[in-house]
């Protein structure tokens, strides 16, 4: 695409991924009162303070578990590499009002756990409990970008790094890690972003962040729920903005077909894959026991009623990733290849709209296309529309990671491939794409496992009749059917392990 | 290569089939935004379409963001009906003028206290407050007389609650009607002052109960009878305060129809089939809650509630006094 013309494009994915600001705007200018009442009362500030506190360490911890995970998985040989590539990314799937309800029922006094074993040791309310559940739920945030960009890290400039001498930390340090910065902050963000507008989890385990008084207010006092949520929107834009400053531009490189340098553990083997196994049992593991549990003690399920909504599920999250992959593609071309205002405008809205509570998603999206004219008005409540308030809420994840795999793609090859005579399209077909294809799949991976949890969005704009997996858990947890939850979490569950498999690992590891 | 081509075919197809069956639910239908779940209405809605062959389009959500839908959409909405598990969120309805009147005939199938007075909306069902209560930590006969007794020393710490949940809103509403803003603001500061264990929702107060974590839960029965019903071997049980305590009131569900409606015909009759003793008894034979209409006896292993109930409240007023309720709750100190 030229120049003028990818401009375009991003001007018109801006346009689109800033109607939930703009709703939020709108409907805050009719009280501009209540806005500076909302921001610069002491409990609204304390409640940010919260957030942040919380968005903060959820974010760094899982920095470091996603990046620890993922170069033990490919640059390591450790015991079952391949069953870890599928389990690794899965706590992502599990909904967060799920996993700490589960976690809860699991490990506190008197749980599962503690009448099985006789134990309970994990802390399941407040902000130490908030900080574990978010963190075993949003490390594959990091990790799957992590390990996409490890995979296509060229092994020359380490080999040469140990040629010169330097032993394996200092290589990691100097070369590795500069190399995977990228990646990494990507992850972290979205972790942040998540943890921010995270409701289900703070709920159940009592910790009081702004998104609490976002909910808890939301019809008791609207206008107060909408400044709120503005605010939320405004400290998100604020991240990203800064997270871009921060960036800076290393210089990394991709390659592919290369088998990456593997380290021996030796006796360690062991030791590691317990350790790899910890995130698996806190994010995954006990959770699905849990509703195991539940599944299994309830009687007369009827398991063909989840057929229905398995394939819905399947087909909206599969549309709305590969539409998330086409949409954000020119803005991540534009912001890492050119200096362009529109594009640093592009990927804020997009970015931080991932923090915005879903329910102002939905409820933008029908503000803008109730009494819009003809044929917007018709889509209301359409699958279409569903797709696009997807896409808007989570593009953000497609996105990062798109960013990170076109910044990989060398120059050096592009030039290549023009002076050899390839025209744009043909170099962009056969050379740039299949450099970028493990990360762009990791993104997608990304949007897909969120869309298939996804809630408050599905339940609004859906059209009517309409069922996922997620809204089915929802309706059947809501009036204590935990049996039928259950069995619809883990069908939930295996599906996304499923979908992972074919469409994510399988693909990324086809030569 | 040719698997994955299948494979690709195979996940085209199913799109397809998705896609067409999703644009564009059926215009003609009955639309029914419902906060109550499938398994509390959904049988009730196959009947009646069954019976009446009028065709039904059902969004299920939770009973305050289909209020918050419904105010954005407004006199647009494709909803008829409204269906909700609290009168606290039809309020808001009602404040907007988003409701159109049902008809006297509809209103006089069930007792004049479960509806509005303007007609604005009627009573599907009812659950009733509770102590639920752990019964391997705590013997009935040392059960409290009075909700007003577990703001007492030996309660402290022992007591969980859900302030910011609809149905606790609700009951205190009720509470400051039956015994004055002045002695419902004191218990509230005296819960909060007693270390009242703060909780999320009913379900996570039972599931609390029924582990041993606290003693005691102020809830809606009705979640304590599903529990058991997934796992009878569970200690919680509930408690019913005794002599018409303001502590085991019942709070209605509720059904409305929507000022907007094109179909406002159908969804009269709907709003009357669900009043019906056939759709009613529904509730006390597939589900815990109490039915309303009068002559249906509730399942038989609730406390039935007394002959001619005397609500002792306005339930009207539930909705409008929402705000100044959690002003009321946020100053207790219960909450945040």
């Amino acid at each position: 695409m030229s120049a003028p013309a990818l401009r375009a494009a991003v001007a018109a994915v801006a346009v689109a991924f800033a109607a939930p600001f703009a709703y939020l705007a709108v409907r805050n200018a009719a009280e501009p009162g209540e806005l500076w009442a909302a921001v610069s009362s002491a409990r609204a500030l304390e409640a940010v303070g919260r957030s942040l506190l919380l968005g903060t360490c959820v974010a760094a911890a899982a920095a470091f578990v996603g990046s620890a995970c993922a170069w033990a998985v490919v640059r390591t040989d450790v015991p079952g590499r391949r069953l870890w590539r599928v389990l690794l990314p899965l706590p992502l799937v599990i909904p967060s009002f799920i996993g700490a309800f589960a976690l809860i029922a699991a490990f506190a006094r008197g749980g599962l756990l503690d009448r099985l074993i006789g134990v309970h040791g994990l802390p399941v309310s407040g902000f130490d409990g908030a900080f574990l559940v978010l963190t075993a739920l949003t490390y594959p945030y990091v990790y799957l970008p992590v390990e996409a960009r490890l995979r296509r890290l060229p092994r020359s400039l380490e080999e040469a790094s140990r040629l010169l001498g330097r032993r394996g930390a200092a290589t990691f340090r100097l070369i590795v890690l500069p190399q995977l910065r990228g990646a990494i902050l990507a992850g972290t963000l979205l972790v942040f972003l998540y943890t921010i507008s995270d409701f289900g989890a703070v709920q159940l385990l009592r910790f009081d962040t702004l998104t609490r008084s976002i909910y808890a207010n939301r019809l008791l006092d609207q206008p107060l729920s909408l400044a709120l949520s503005l605010v939320l929107g405004l400290i998100a834009l604020v991240v990203v903005a800064g997270e871009r400053a921060f960036r800076g531009r290393a210089h990394v490189e991709s390659t592919r077909g290369a088998e990456p340098l593997v380290v021996e553990l030796g006796k360690l083997r062991w030791a590691v894959a317990a350790l790899l196994s910890l995130p698996v049992l806190i994010g995954l593991v006990a959770p699905t026991a849990a509703l195991t549990y539940w599944a299994v003690r309830g009687r007369g399920l009827d398991l063909a009623d989840l057929i229905g909504p398995a394939v819905s599920t399947a087909a909206v999250s599969v549309a709305a990733a590969l539409v998330s992959l086409v949409v954000v593609l020119p803005v991540a071309y534009l912001t890492v290849r050119h200096r362009s205002r529109v594009g640093e405008l592009a990927n804020a809205v997009v970015v931080a709209g991932f923090a915005l509570p879903g329910l102002a998603v939905a409820l933008a999206l029908v503000y803008w296309t109730i009494d819009a004219p003809q044929p917007l008005a018709s889509a209301y409540q359409t699958l279409p529309l569903l797709v696009f308030a997807y896409v808007v809420h989570f593009g953000a994840q497609g996105l990062r990671t798109a960013q990170v795999a076109v910044a990989g793609i060398p120059a050096s090859l592009e030039e290549a491939a023009r002076g050899l005579g390839a025209g744009r399209r043909r170099r962009w077909l056969r050379v740039e794409l299949p450099l970028a294809t493990p990360a762009l799949l990791a993104g997608a991976g990304l949007v897909l496992l969120s869309t298939m949890k996804e809630l408050p969005v599905t339940l609004l704009l859906a059209p009517a009749g309409f069922e996922t997996l997620a809204t089915k858990v929802w309706v059947a947890t809501e009036d204590a059917f935990f049996a039928e939850a259950s069995a619809a979490a883990l069908l939930l569950i295996a599906l996304s392990a499923l979908l992972t498999w074919l469409l994510v690992l399988r693909m990324e590891a086809a030569p | 290569m040719t698997r994955q081509v299948t494979l690709r075919v195979l996940i085209l197809g199913v799109f397809a089939g998705v896609l067409s069956t999703g644009c564009g639910g059926d215009r003609d239908a009955l639309t029914i935004y419902s906060g109550r779940s499938e398994n509390l209405i959904g049988p009730l809605l196959e009947q009646f379409a069954e019976e009446t062959d009028i065709a039904i389009d059902v969004r299920y959500g939770d009973s305050t963001d289909l209020a918050l839908l419904l105010a954005e959409e407004g006199e647009r909405t494709p909803a008829d009906v409204f269906l909700s598990q609290s009168p606290g969120t039809v309020g808001f309805l009602a404040e907007r003028d988003l409701l159109a009147p049902l008809g006297e005939e509809t209103l006089e199938a069930v007792p004049s206290q479960f509806e509005s007075a303007d007609g604005l909306w009627v009573g599907v069902s009812a659950r009733r407050r509770v102590l639920v209560y752990n019964s391997d930590d705590v013997s009935p006969d040392e059960l409290p007389r009075s909700v007003f007794e577990l703001t007492a020393a030996e309660y402290r710490g022992r007591v969980g609650v859900a302030p910011s949940n609809a149905s606790f809103q609700d009951f205190v509403s009720v509470m400051r009607q039956a015994e004055g803003d002045e002695r419902t603001a004191a218990w509230l500061r005296g819960l909060a002052e007693n270390d009242a264990q703060i909780y999320a929702n009913n379900n996570a107060i039972v599931e609390a109960v029924s582990r041993g974590e606290i003693p005691f839960g102020l809830v809606n029965h009705y979640y304590n009878e599903r529990f058991l019903d997934e796992d009878p071997d569970l200690p919680s049980r509930n408690h019913v305060f005794p002599d018409g305590d303001v502590g085991s009131i019942p709070l209605v569900t509720t059904v409305s129809v929507l000022a907007g409606s094109g179909r406002s015909e159908e969804a009269r009759r709907f709003v009357e089939f669900l009043l019906t003793p056939e759709a009613q008894r529904f509730y006390s034979e597939e589900t815990f809650e109490y039915p309303l209409a009068p002559g249906v006896e509730p399942a038989a292993r609730l406390e039935p509630l007394a002959e001619d109930v005397e609500l002792g409240y306005d339930i009207e007023r539930l909705g409008a006094e929402l705000e100044s309720t959690a002003r009321l709750i946020a100053d207790s100190g219960l909450e945040e």
